[in-house]
């Protein structure tokens, strides 16, 4: 039992970890669009 | 599913699937479409990229589409500890090479190329060394990208290979061509968010049909005591050592790279560097696990192929919905990546080529956007022809590879040390290309002296590789001793011992050559290099009325 949850944890850690990561992107591209928006600028 | 045991779409369902990818991506970048474009927007995007547009086009472009297939293939190989020997040393890549690039964004805050920085320290043969190193580099990843496309649209649908290369050409050149970096980074984001939510989806999916956690570690049993080790020798010695070198070379030698740490506000260089170091390796790490599920669960490769690994996994165990995901995941990395060449080499020939050496440091904006543009088409059409050719990359890979590794050393040093030279940068390369050769293809007896001595050369290319590492993040006297601890360490442990793998010895002997050549000729060299006279040469070219001044020209290049 303890085995699999090891096994378990290390194969579905990397798709956690990019869930994450793309909350972390997703969150600061929404920050870039506000002040864009705010300082009439182009986004990129 | 077909007879081979791939699901296979309709030419209808994979038309519209392409379609529906290329034609949204077309329609995204309307949205950030210019009357009139300027050199610094399509080439860096005006050096205003925002941290989260940067970290995910920096992830987006690493990730290609044989990230997915290579970390799959070292799970299925290695086992436990092969997707972690693939993914972290790509992830590192990104990492490592950010200290650095704060240096550079400090020397040319205008810069768009890293040749640019390296025509004004030096003049124009280190320069053209590096910028050729960079579009051969990229000139392949281009090819196999396309190849990509076409073996995937060959393997899920009744198409032709030729037509899955040619759509994914034609697909990534209309999308790119108007708007050049811009389109590259703003579209990468879409594709990485794609990419992202597909990966979190797929990989428990597959490890859910396929039994479970328990059929998993029952699956132990069928691997051999290193594919069931974390720390497996083999996986350290066949894939991880060979990554880990080539950590500082592929990330200098790559314009994708240099190009996003020119473009991302100076600011936020460390954080976008560090989040696309996290998701790379959490994405491609994550998908090598499939690989490593398919050895527990007992599948062969069809046709003995790895690439067949994850196609085949996602075909047995999951919907074709699923596969139709998977599809679009693949078609996504190679497009991001691909773009992202296309902007790396149109950069390189305006920037490096037309601008500091055809038009000598006074070019027609207006002529450079065509010179771009032009070369978009052409890049385009030779990964199209070399793609359709299906030619064996190995010889040329090797090659570059070592040509990365050979410039590391002499471009670091250059942005740090006012004394080295325009001779000692070149033939330090050529030196160590020479060296190279020899010991990776046998060229001399590798017996007695002389593998002892290419085992030394070995050595100190160790040690160059770890101290530049640590030299990035904590200063010129921890890389020195961290440097000296690895040539000491090496020399005891390594030599005899290296020679059993001489593919590893050849590429730490380019780091290792250029390294004593770099610094022996720079030594009897009295030249002090004025860094400040680099920001006065790296300028942006949409500013007109550069001055015809001689310390605008660098002494290599009078």
């Amino acid at each position: 039992m303890t085995n699999e949850l090891i096994y378990g944890a290390y194969i579905l850690i990397w798709p956690a970890i990019t869930f994450v990561v793309l909350g972390v992107i997703c969150r600061a591209v929404a920050r870039d669009v506000r002040r864009a928006r705010k300082s009439d600028e182009d986004l990129i | 599913m077909n007879d081979t045991g791939f699901t296979e779409f309709s030419t209808v369902t994979v038309l519209l699937l392409l379609a529906a990818f290329y034609g949204g991506t077309y329609l995204l970048t309307l949205l950030i479409r210019k009357d009139r474009e300027d050199t610094s927007g399509f080439m860096v995007a005006g050096h205003h990229v925002g941290f989260g547009m940067g970290a995910a086009s920096m992830t987006a472009t690493w990730i290609w589409a044989a990230s997915f297939y290579a970390a799959a293939t070292s799970g299925y190989t290695y086992g436990v500890s092969g997707p972690i020997h693939y993914g972290l040393w790509g992830a590192l890549m990104i990492l490592f090479i950010y200290p650095f690039g704060r240096r550079f964004r400090q020397l040319a805050p205008n810069g768009h190329t890293l040749g640019e920085l390296i025509h004004a320290r030096h003049g124009a043969s280190s320069q053209l060394i590096l910028a050729g190193s960079n579009i051969l580099g990229s000139v392949i990843s281009l090819m196999v990208n396309f190849t990509a496309a076409g073996a995937l649209v060959s393997v899920l649908s009744p198409l032709s290979f030729e037509t899955g290369v040619i759509v994914a050409g034609i697909g990534v050149l209309a999308y790119t061509l108007t708007s050049g970096f811009r389109a590259s980074v703003f579209t990468d984001f879409a594709q990485l968010v794609a990419l992202m939510a597909i990966a979190i989806i797929i990989i428990p999916a597959v490890l859910f049909s396929a039994g479970g956690t328990e059929v998993m570690v029952d699956g132990l049993s069928r691997m051999t005591d290193q594919q069931a080790s974390l720390f497996s020798v083999d996986a350290i010695m066949n894939q991880g050592a060979p990554f880990f070198v080539a950590v500082l070379a592929y990330a200098i030698g790559n314009q994708t790279i240099s190009q996003r740490l020119f473009a991302v506000r100076e600011k936020h260089i460390k954080s976008t560097f560090v989040t696309a170091t996290i998701g790379y390796g959490a994405i491609v790490i994550g998908l090598g696990m499939i690989g490593l599920m398919a050895l527990s669960v007992g599948m062969e490769p069809i046709d003995g192929n790895m690439n067949n690994l994850i196609p085949q996994m996602v075909s047995t165990y999951l919907s074709p919905v699923f596969v139709a995901l998977f599809f679009i995941l693949v078609i996504g990395s190679l497009s991001s990546t691909a773009d992202s060449d296309l902007s790396a080499l149109s950069t390189i020939v305006m920037a490096d080529v037309y601008g500091k050496n055809i038009a000598r440091n006074n070019p027609d904006p207006k002529v450079m956007m065509l010179v771009g543009r032009i070369t978009m088409v052409v890049a385009t059409v030779a990964g199209l022809v070399f793609a359709s050719f299906s030619l064996d990359i190995l010889v040329m890979l090797v090659f570059v590879g070592a040509l990365w590794g050979a410039i590391v050393f002499p471009v670091i040093v250059s942005c740090y040390w006012d004394r080295v030279t325009n001779a000692a940068f070149t033939w330090s390369v050529v030196v160590a290309m020479a060296l190279f050769c020899i010991a990776r293809f046998e060229l001399l007896e590798m017996t007695g002296f002389t593998v002892l001595a290419f085992e030394v050369l070995a050595s100190v290319g160790g040690a160059v590789v770890i101290g530049m590492m640590v030299f990035g993040f904590f200063g010129r006297a921890a890389g020195l001793v961290a440097g000296l601890i690895t040539l000491v360490a090496m020399l005891v442990f390594a030599t005899g011992f290296l020679r059993d793998y001489m593919v590893l010895v050849a590429s730490l002997t380019a780091y290792g050559a250029s390294a004593v050549v770099c610094t022996a000729m720079t030594l009897t060299s009295n030249e002090r290099f004025d860094f400040d006279l680099i920001r006065k040469r790296v300028d942006d070219y949409d500013d007109a009325g550069i001055e015809d001044d001689a310390a605008m020209i660098p002494e290599g290049a009078k």
